[in-house]
């Protein structure tokens, strides 16, 4: 990608708003590694009002999907109007892809901070990341000023999160961002612990009654939930300890008893696993594999479970009906991804569905689990960061997000036939990824879902 | 196990694996084709497939074999992978008796889906855990008698008749399909390197394929 940044619009706009810096950032951590055939023309569609916080939606509980759908929820318009910028692929795979001309480039001006320090420039290398961008005192820094702030602005700590938490303040940091923890401080502790006490009180309620007492639903939800729970990260010792399992049925079973419409289905186990193992991270400390839930209080164990119960909460409002009957909220999103990786990748597209593969067969579990099955354990995390981050915008960016990830084999997958994709889908070899190449996919997701918000034909058109 | 290349058979035939969550179908087939058995592995989410091929009288046959998610939620999803199948295994818990009584309505939905001379073999698995049997070997046998089904135990775990199931399921697929081939003349409508395709029954799909010649792509 060359830079070349004649006609900076910021000379209009004034300052660099944060979404032009992310998008900076991010066009500098995929330089060389963009693969976006043709020219993209970014466009300006007028000026929209600056995206109101999209904070609210999440104690919303039924989510907007007409509004996700059509692309132009509140901060999308936000990304639209960000800048107009130029990415100019160098490398086309004898696509034909193109939606318009490209205007103009961003400049490479870093914020401080928030580019990895100079590092990953070039994403060629395999230098070792343990998440550098998270761990950049400069960032831990303006996360710390974030959070002392007696009202924090999510907007500003949605922005800071997306590109990774400090390990130690994602506890925080994450019942902010779902809308849990109130950004008041003031009310904080209050809430939290009216919060935490709600979902104690159910455990009495729903979880610790006789079978006989449950519906024939309940038992078999419950049965369901048991005969998963084991199976839950099952190459992670800690998770098999009997109280943990414990732990996981009931914030499961409550969970699923409080949301009828949908129940518990499998793979929601999958999705309470981050909140776990970062809300005991408050607690137990060292290496995850060393830790021993036993040795927490009962209240201790009663206040990571509701946070867990509650964030866990908060992420599904935003995809229920991924989970309802005949999942069309999955269906939708998978339909999304297919048109989006045929405008983005057409040579791809066309060999995917020459050799009659759908993309339900391999997609499904990847918005079913969050791509959580797909990428290292230790990295749920950091994806969980992003996530949530997205507020609002979340469903419609993780089509971004399974189009980029699996655009990363697009060369590999144009040389198998059906049945070898199939398997190679089934486990991509991703076992020995780092931070590195999931924030590749991550910010590669972001900017195409940039370029092509803006391009012609919308991708809701479908 | 050394098999042969992936594009050199004889017969190609889909077969699914169905039953409740949790009753081994993923380590069934995981122990048929990789002879591999995890007391940890994940939950099944949708669908996803193995192959291995066997010869069944001098035949080299490949099978196809998709795994599905027990949940009933998932039935949407997966039932539309059953289009095609030519054999299903129907497997239940021989240690948890529910997952025994759920076999009516897993025929149903095999009924619902599939054609109706698909071969279908009901599997009691887990018959390594003797001392927690909830499901005798009697039952499992009268029940597929009334219903007409094949009918095996087997242990993924200590590997017992787990290839033997999957042999005998081929094999019966093998001879239906070959009796059928009697009848069919050369199909001119399968593709190249598709080989000629032999449908149990009358749905449009392939089900069953046979290769024509030896070395198409
Ligand atoms: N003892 C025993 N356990 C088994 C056997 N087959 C599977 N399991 C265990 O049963 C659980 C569920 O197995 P899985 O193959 O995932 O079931 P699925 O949901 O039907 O695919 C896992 O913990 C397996 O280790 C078996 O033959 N014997
Ligand atoms: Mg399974």
């Amino acid at each position: 990608m060359k830079s070349g940044n004649k006609d900076d619009p910021r000379k209009t706009d004034g300052s660099l708003n944060s979404l032009d810096r992310r998008l900076n950032q991010t066009l500098k951590s995929v330089q060389g590694l963009l693969k976006v055939p043709g020219k993209i023309l970014l466009s300006r569609k007028g000026t929209e009002p600056a995206a109101p916080s999209s904070s609210a939606s999440s104690e919303n509980p039924l989510r907007k999907d007409i509004d996700d759908e059509a692309g132009t929820g509140p901060r999308n318009s936000g990304v639209q109007s960000a800048s107009t910028s130029k990415v100019d692929a160098p490398r086309s795979n004898g696509s034909n892809r193109s939606d318009g001309v490209v205007e103009n480039e961003r400049p490479s001006s870093s914020p401080s901070g928030s580019t990895g320090s100079g590092k990953g420039s070039s994403a060629d290398s395999s230098r070792p990341s343990t998440g550098g961008r998270a761990t950049d005192s400069a960032r831990v820094a303006r996360f710390r000023k974030e959070l002392s702030s007696p009202a924090v602005n999510l907007d500003a700590l949605r922005e800071l999160a997306w590109s990774g938490v400090p390990p130690d303040m994602r506890p925080t940091v994450w019942r902010l961002l779902v809308g849990y923890a109130p950004p008041n401080a003031d009310r904080r502790e209050a809430v939290l612990e009216r919060k935490r006490q709600e979902y104690v009180d159910c455990i009495p309620q729903y979880y610790d009654i006789s079978d006989a007492d449950r519906t024939e639903d309940e038992r078999t939800m419950l049965r369901q939930i048991s005969v998963d729970a084991p199976r839950t990260v099952p190459d992670v010792p800690f998770f098999q300890h009997p109280e943990m399992q414990a732990s996981l049925i009931r914030v499961l079973y409550v969970w699923a008893i409080r949301h009828p419409a949908s129940g518990y289905v499998q793979g929601i186990n999958d999705l309470a696993t981050p909140f776990i193992i970062v809300f005991l991270s408050e607690y137990l400390e060292g290496n995850m594999e060393n830790w021993d839930i036993a040795k927490l209080t009962p209240e201790i164990v009663n206040n990571y479970e509701a946070d867990c119960y509650w964030c866990l909460s908060k992420l599904l409002d935003g995809v229920q009906d991924h989970y309802t009957f005949a999942q069309p909220g999955i269906q939708r999103l998978v339909f999304k991804l297919k048109e989006l990786v045929r405008r983005i990748d057409e040579p791809v597209s066309t060999h995917i569905e020459q050799q009659g593969l759908e993309f339900l067969q391999f997609a499904f579990r990847w918005f079913n689990c969050l791509l959580i099955r797909e990428i290292p354990f230790s990295l749920v995390a950091r994806l969980w960061d992003t996530y949530l981050s997205e507020g609002d915008s979340f469903p419609e960016y993780l089509v971004y997000v399974c189009a980029s990830f699996l655009l990363t084999w697009s060369d590999q997958l144009q040389q198998l036939d059906f049945q070898e994709m199939v398997l190679f889908i089934q486990h991509l070899p991703t076992k020995n990824w780092t931070h590195q190449e999931l924030e590749m996919v991550l910010s590669r997701a972001f900017m195409w879902r940039v370029m092509f918000q803006q391009a012609p034909s919308h991708l809701s058109s479908g | 196990m050394a098999y042969r290349s992936d594009d050199d058979y004889d017969y190609l035939f889909k077969v699914v694996l169905i039953g409740d969550s949790g009753v081994g179908k993923s380590n069934l087939l995981s122990r048929f084709t990789r002879n591999e058995f995890s007391l940890e592995s994940k939950s099944t989410i949708g669908v996803e497939f193995a192959t291995r091929s066997i010869n069944v009288d001098s035949k080299l046959i490949k099978a196809q074999i998709w795994d599905t998610a027990g949940q009933e939620r998932y039935r949407a999803i997966t039932s539309a992978y059953y289009r095609g199948a030519v054999g299903a295994l129907l497997v239940y818990d021989i240690t948890r008796h529910v997952t025994f009584e759920n076999v009516e309505r897993w025929l149903k939905e095999l009924k619902d889906h599939t054609d109706a001379h698909i071969v279908v073999m009901l599997v009691g698995n887990k018959s390594d855990l003797r001392h927690l049997r909830a499901v005798s070997t009697d039952d499992g046998q009268a029940f597929s008698e009334k219903e007409g089904l094949f009918f095996m135990e087997t242990s993924a775990l200590e590997s017992t008749n787990v290839e033997n199931a999957f042999k005998q399921i081929l094999t019966q697929i093998y001879r239906v399909v070959s009796k059928k081939a009697l009848d069919v003349g050369e199909d001119p409508s399968a593709g190249p390197g598709k080989g000629q395709t032999i449908t149990v029954g009358n749905k449009d799909e392939v089900t069953a394929t046979k290769k024509v010649g030896c070395c198409s792509a």
